[in-house]
């Protein structure tokens, strides 16, 4: 069982209960609120912390838009490797990546059934951007940690996707690689 | 974000501008020759007025000149400093063109370049041109008439110009004095307005210069009838007005020397822009610019309902749901029987709901050919042949998206019977024919589908031409179509690569043919089918279903997954043995009656381990005049779904059109069978993923 989890995360996580509730859910159901900017100072970068493999990722807070336990996905044929499948939120279809791979952490994809046997912590984080909502697979969700916004440095030279890293944040001595979901996703 | 917004509705609300527009212009266009209704070019002379003003105020500044343009040629003209003429109309109908390519280009994001804002900076020149050395001043015809100066002016301009009009036409012009109570004044004046309307012309409606009573109001009404006397003194006298004669009727000469004065008008002063243009023009989509749909507020409190109506079916479950969690012994007969009813009580009011939401997304047809009418319209002119056009069944009703969907592959039928169908008038005649041709277009609902027809009564198609180029292009063999009967002959026009003409002309089509019309229906699940007879023309007849929301699908199982298949397009489920399979040049086929169709393998295709089997169930898809056997494992039944599409991100998987919930949390994909049959039928060469 993971660690309780701090009350203004909770409000990410989706509730098998709301999905329950059935076709007039959205009557009374309102969406996420996400903290607002204005509370936060410029001088912070407020992201939610990650874990994929060992490492620990963060995704910026504005860009995440709910976090829910892998649900039971769609395979769809001949698409991009990254993509694990489909999957039904409420209604609405949206593909769920695995990235691991393209951030050099595992040789190949998990596959469908390895997604279906992944440990409990793990959760689907969806993110939107420009080009749409999709999911993200993760090992497990941290929580929301404010990196300072000066600690931030950019990913180190070498052979890294660095495309992928929009900058590398420190906090005592957590490491933090703030992922640019732009071009994480393909 | 919010900026879009903007822009989208008023690309929106400046379409619908357009619309009226157009619609207005064609009424006109069908009365050429006659003098215009003042009421129409007035209403035309408004809605550019108006869209000028939007234009200009959500900074779309080439829309504007336009619409700035066409208001001034429209106020000459329904003051009548400009003469009302072809040159003026055509004009003015193409202007409407013009707006509609801004407005796509505005819709685009294009606010302030692109090549329709050339096309605008010429069409507003030639507008312009129209309205410079127009002079059609003749005698006044109301010096004639003695009018009372005093009276002369208060009068507007535009009303003083009716009142010419109507005075040179030789209508007798009455001043009717009425006289009203403070209290109703308006309701009896607005009575007064309509009993004369169908009269004639109320030019003005002015103040009495002989006040009446105390706590009454005067009015004179100026008035052009058309009928006699006693007939407008009838009309006006329940109402208490009194009748006097403004003047009396003129001499017809001064009323008809009028328009015949000068036999031309003079030319203008700057060199004329040329009417035609040389350059192909590009043409523009007849599809709306945006996805909006107007909706009755009846349709949607009748969803309203529904709505709260499920809401108390939900409470009712709730409470049963209560009951079967608190129960402490076996749960009484009658829960059961109040569940069922319950159940079908949600069942009942969910399929008023989704009849209620595809009531909502439909339209009429009506909506498309409007200016498909004035497409052809301006086709038929260019093509100097003289067609009547005929349109039935406009109001029947289909969903939006395949309405819009709907105006391109139409575009393309009709332009084709324009420009390949019917004969130049003296062909005809010489064939013992009508010289006048008719087009018709004509739509019928027929059950879950609706049948539209583009017919002509042209030469109809030419079986021994479409022999000669099939096998030109090698889209046949010469042993093949020998076989072939004539019907099938004329189903070879659908195939792609086939065009009749040597010559690609300006009217139908630069290479695209029938088989993009075919495809393009196909998207929509709709057949297109023809018939031809030699020497009595072409029918083309396409087969539509009402709504593309939902869909009866069969669904199937192929190594392990689950997919849905879309029953329209599914023609017949039949097993085949794996030993009766041949191949052709090594791609596996399967006889059907005689007929060799493609089979192909869906595991295979999407490259999933493949079951060895003895007999396979083969589904047979069907578009247009395609098949394809699709090779499945398993058969699991039918069920209507949504189809929801895959997000912006995958919206483009081949062979996939969407995901669907079977119910019990399960998402299957559905398959796209017009796109796994493009890309299974497409020259080999490009077959290759």
């Amino acid at each position: 069982m993971a660690a309780p989890l701090p009350s203004f995360l909770s409000r990410f996580f989706y509730r098998p209960d709301e999905a329950g509730a059935g076709a007039l859910s959205w009557l009374d159901s309102s969406p996420v609120e996400i903290p607002r900017r204005s509370q936060i100072p410029d001088s912070q970068l407020e992201v939610l912390a990650v874990q994929l493999s060992d490492e620990r990722y963060a995704v910026p807070v504005d860009r995440v838009r709910e976090i829910v336990k892998v649900p039971p996905l769609t395979w769809v044929p001949r698409v991009q490797p990254g993509l694990l499948g489909v999957m039904n939120l409420r209604g609405e279809v949206l593909p769920v990546y695995d990235v691991a791979p393209r951030l050099g952490l595992r040789d190949a994809p998990v596959g469908l059934e390895g997604a279906a046997a992944l440990p409990r912590s793990a959760r689907v984080v969806l993110v939107r951007d420009e080009a749409g909502a999709a999911g993200i697979l993760v090992d497990a969700v941290h929580g929301v940690v404010r990196l300072p916004a000066q600690g931030l440095e950019p990913a180190p030279a070498g052979a890294y996707e660095r495309g992928a890293i929009a900058a590398l944040g420190r906090i005592d001595d957590e490491l933090y690689i703030v992922l640019d979901l732009g071009a994480v996703l393909p | 974000m919010s900026g879009k917004r903007l822009a989208d509705e008023f690309v929106a609300e400046a379409q619908e501008i357009v619309e009226a527009l157009g619609k207005d212009l064609l009424f006109l266009d069908e009365r050429r020759g006659d003098e215009p209704d003042p009421e129409v070019v007035n209403g035309i002379f408004r809605g550019a007025h108006s869209l000028k003003g939007l234009s200009a105020m959500f900074g779309f500044p080439a829309l504007s000149t336009v619409a700035h343009q066409m208001e001034d040629v429209l106020d000459a003209l329904r003051l009548g400093k400009l003469r009302f003429d072809d040159r003026v109309l055509d004009a003015l109908i193409e202007s409407l063109d013009v707006l509609q390519a801004l407005l796509a280009e505005g819709a685009g994001g294009a606010v302030d370049a692109g090549p329709a804002h050339e096309a605008a900076q010429t069409q507003a020149r030639r507008l312009e041109a129209l309205l410079t050395g127009q002079g059609a001043a003749g005698p006044d015809p109301l010096e004639a008439l003695g009018l009372d100066p005093q009276l002369r002016a208060v009068l507007t301009e535009y009303e003083e110009h009716r009142l010419k009009e109507n005075a040179r036409k030789g209508l007798p012009l009455w001043k009717v004095r009425a006289v009203f109570g403070l209290e109703d004044f308006d309701q009896k004046l607005a009575a007064l307005n309509a009993a004369l309307k169908p009269l004639g012309e109320v030019v003005s409606t002015l103040p009495s210069s002989r006040p009446g009573e105390e706590a009454t109001i005067a009015f004179d009404l100026l008035f052009a009838a058309r009928g006699a006397r006693d007939a407008v003194a009838g009309a006006v006298a329940p109402l208490g007005a009194e009748l006097s004669a403004l003047s009396g009727p003129l001499e017809p000469p001064v009323a008809l020397a009028a328009p015949s004065e000068g036999p031309e008008p003079p030319a203008p002063s700057r060199p004329p822009v040329p009417l035609e243009v040389d350059e192909p023009r590009s043409e523009t989509s007849l599809r709306s610019l945006t996805q909006t749909v107007r909706v009755d507020i009846g349709r949607l409190d009748a969803l309203m309902n529904a709505v709260g109506e499920l809401g108390l079916v939900r409470a009712n479950l709730e409470r049963l749901a209560e009951v079967a969690r608190t129960a402490t012994a076996v749960l009484p007969g009658r829960w059961g029987q109040e569940l069922h009813a319950e159940t079908r009580a949600l069942a009942r009011k969910l399929e008023e709901l989704q009849a209620g939401i595809l009531d909502v997304r439909m339209v009429p047809l009506g909506q498309v050919f409007d200016k498909l009418a004035r497409l052809v319209r301006r086709l038929v002119r260019e093509s100097g042949k003289e067609i009547h056009f005929q349109i039935h069944g406009g109001d029947v009703e289909l969903d939006k998206l395949i309405v819009e969907e709907l105006s391109d592959p139409l575009m393309h039928l009709l332009r084709n019977a324009i420009d390949h169908g019917v004969e130049p008038r003296a062909q005809r005649e010489k064939q013992g024919k009508a010289g006048l041709a008719t087009i018709r277009l004509a739509a019928r609902a027929q059950g879950n589908h609706v049948l539209l027809e583009v017919g002509d009564d042209g030469a109809g198609m030419d079986e021994e031409r479409i022999r000669e180029v099939a096998l030109e292009r090698g889209l046949v063999t010469r042993t093949r179509l020998n076989e072939l009967s004539r019907d099938e002959v004329l189903k070879l026009v659908f195939l792609p690569g086939f065009s009749t003409r040597a010559e690609v002309t300006e009217l139908s089509g630069r290479g695209v043919g029938l088989d993009v019309v075919k495809t393009n229906l196909a998207r929509l699940s709709g057949v297109i089918d023809l018939s031809s007879t030699r020497g009595q023309g072409t029918t083309f007849v396409l087969t539509l279903p009402l709504t593309l929301a939902i869909l009866r699908a069969l669904v199937v199982e192929v190594s392990g997954k689950t997919w849905a298949v879309p029953l329209n397009s599914v023609q017949e489920i039949v097993a085949v043995e794996a030993k009766a399979l041949r191949t052709v040049e090594r791609r596996e086929v399967l006889q059907l009656r005689g007929q060799t169709v493609p089979f192909v393998r869906l595991a295979r295709l999407f490259g999933l381990p493949e079951a060895k089997l003895e007999r396979y169930h083969v589904v047979v898809v069907a578009l247009a005049q395609q098949r394809v056997g699709l090779a499945v494992d398993a058969l699991v039944g039918q069920q209507d779904v949504v189809t929801k599409p895959l997000g912006g991100r995958l919206a483009h998987v081949p062979g996939v059109a969407g995901a669907t919930d079977l119910g019990n949390r399960r998402t299957v994909l559905v398959l796209d069978v017009a796109s796994l049959m493009e890309e299974f039928l497409r020259p080999r060469a490009a077959a290759v993923p």
